[in-house]
């Protein structure tokens, strides 16, 4: 129809998910927005990390990095990947609105729930790289710590392969989340204060007051997955308390999904759903 | 070609009816001005005919399909809607490879249409330095980049230079006289009575009056004056 009319390939008639998923992840790779996380992410694990492996066996302190639990402290306490994870899900959905970019979306994908799982799975996948990289960074500083104060390393390799996978699976579930509340919401300032005043905040409070609830909280259960003790993470609600049984892996991967799956159709039945003006 | 129909078309928001029983079609090979004044209901209507806005009774489709029934969209259809629907961080070239890949169109596209607008030198900017002018030209290009059988464009010549606005003029004479429908609405009488062959206008959310422009027209008068003669007529 053009002036510079050429054939335009012929595409399939609905794109498939994964095809809805690439689209996403080119939308993430393009801006600095999603490196900038990334970086501030990785910056904050290793201040939060750093300052807590020099204060071990100090009052207030974790404990000794001779042992176990100071060791697991170290290694698995510094979680800013996690809340980032989710800071980075919100910004993917509800970025769509703060810079009016759902239109053309829409336009493309009129299917809105499809595009909504697309995000989903975007943010998945993102997210777990901000939970790895947060583990890279706070099993290096640990082990960095550990050796340079002569002491042996008392945990397994499969024990930290497993807290390894437990960052990837709970920054990608976060990040899931982040997607929800950012659909959910629409507005980006609003969700993105949202997610650290809820985690750090709310969840503090509210298992503090109802201890036997705490383990049931989102960002509390993401941390479980990540093998952090409760009581050793480097700040936020997990800070403290040790008298409570984390929950299992297993559990706490169904209570997010869980929740996940319940704010996914909750937005697509409302939000998703509503005119875009 | 693709036959633009709107029949019956009523949106409410809450007390407020914003377009009330509005019905209308569009024929290909012809640039349809779509006018009326602020708040006439233009642009809601565009953004029910696109599947954006759900209305409340009636159908807006294209060759008889609702936007969101179309196989390939982005190859039916091109739109323009706002010119501010760009992440500001994002260069010109990646929103249409963004936009290349949810349409599956042949990447090569990308560069044609740069060069087709005149961006092809803005195209590693990003978008947020970019002035209305180029902002409405980068929406063309995502518009024109899965080469689509209609273009539906929201005030189009808004932040255009007048080089801009004599190149749009030609950008869709040429399209219609390939075959293509536009759809075009505008407030800027002067420069859309030189573009449109058939004009569409509404005004408080009714058809106020649709025909060719030069039916519409008579002798000494310019669509500028029908215009208000119609709209006047219409609030009475």
């Amino acid at each position: 129809m053009t002036a510079v009319a050429v054939p335009a390939a012929a595409g399939t008639r609905h794109r498939s998910l994964g095809w809805l998923v690439r689209i996403e992840l080119l939308k993430l790779t393009s801006t600095r927005l999603s490196y900038g996380l990334l970086a501030a992410s990785v910056g904050l694990t290793v201040l939060w990390t750093t300052l807590e492996a020099s204060r071990a066996g100090k009052p207030g302190g974790p404990a000794l990095l001779t042992g176990y639990a100071g060791q697991t402290s170290i290694i698995t306490g510094g979680v800013w990947g996690l809340i980032l994870a989710a800071v980075l899900g919100a910004t993917i959905s509800s970025g769509e609105f703060r810079h009016h970019t759902a239109t053309f979306t829409y336009l493309a994908t009129p299917s809105r729930g499809r595009v909504l799982a697309a995000k989903a799975a975007a943010g998945a996948i993102a997210a777990a790289v901000f939970g790895l990289a947060g583990y890279a960074v706070t099993l290096t500083i640990g082990l960095i710590f550990v050796a340079a104060d002569g002491y042996h390393l008392a945990i397994g390799a499969g024990t930290l392969a497993d807290w390894g996978f437990g960052h990837l699976v709970g920054a990608a579930l976060l990040g899931v989340l982040g997607v929800v509340a950012g659909s959910l919401v629409r507005s980006q300032f609003a969700t993105v204060i949202g997610i650290f005043v809820w985690t750090i905040i709310i969840e503090s409070l509210i298992g503090g007051l109802f201890g036997s609830v705490r383990p049931y909280l989102p960002y509390t259960a993401a941390t479980a997955l990540a093998g952090t003790p409760l009581g050793s993470a480097s700040f936020g609600p997990g800070r403290g308390v040790s008298s409570i049984t984390p929950l299992p892996f297993a559990a706490a991967t169904g209570l997010l999904a869980a929740i996940a799956a319940a704010g996914a159709l909750i937005a697509a039945r409302t939000t998703v759903r509503r005119d875009v003006t | 070609m693709a036959t633009i129909s709107i029949h019956g078309l009523v949106k409410r928001y809450g007390p407020v009816t914003a377009v009330d029983d509005l019905s209308f079609e569009v024929n290909p090979g012809s640039v349809t001005g779509f006018l009326g004044p602020n708040g006439a209901g233009k642009t809601t209507t565009l953004r029910m005919l696109l599947g954006l806005v759900t209305p409340d009774t009636g159908t807006a489709t294209i060759n008889g399909r609702r936007y969101r029934e179309l196989p390939e969209p982005l190859h039916k259809v091109g739109a323009v809607l706002e010119a501010s629907s760009f992440h500001p961080g994002r260069t010109a070239r990646a929103h249409l490879r963004i936009q290349a890949l949810a349409a599956d169109a042949d990447p090569s596209r990308i560069e044609d249409v740069l060069d087709l607008v005149g961006l092809s030198d803005a195209a590693g900017r990003r978008a947020g330095g970019f002035s209305l002018g180029m902002r409405q030209r980068l929406g063309l290009a995502i518009a024109l980049l899965a080469d689509p059988e209609v273009l539906i464009l929201d005030e189009p010549a808004n932040g255009l230079d007048p080089e801009g606005v004599r190149w749009l003029r030609g950008l869709l004479r040429g399209f219609a006289a390939e075959g293509g429908t536009v759809l075009v609405s505008s407030h800027m009488l002067a420069e859309v009575a030189q573009t449109i062959d058939s004009v569409v206008i509404i005004d408080h959310g009714r058809l106020v009056a649709q025909g060719a422009v030069a039916d519409l027209i008579g002798h000494g008068s310019g669509l500028e004056e029908v215009f208000f003669q119609l709209t006047q007529e219409a609030v009475r």
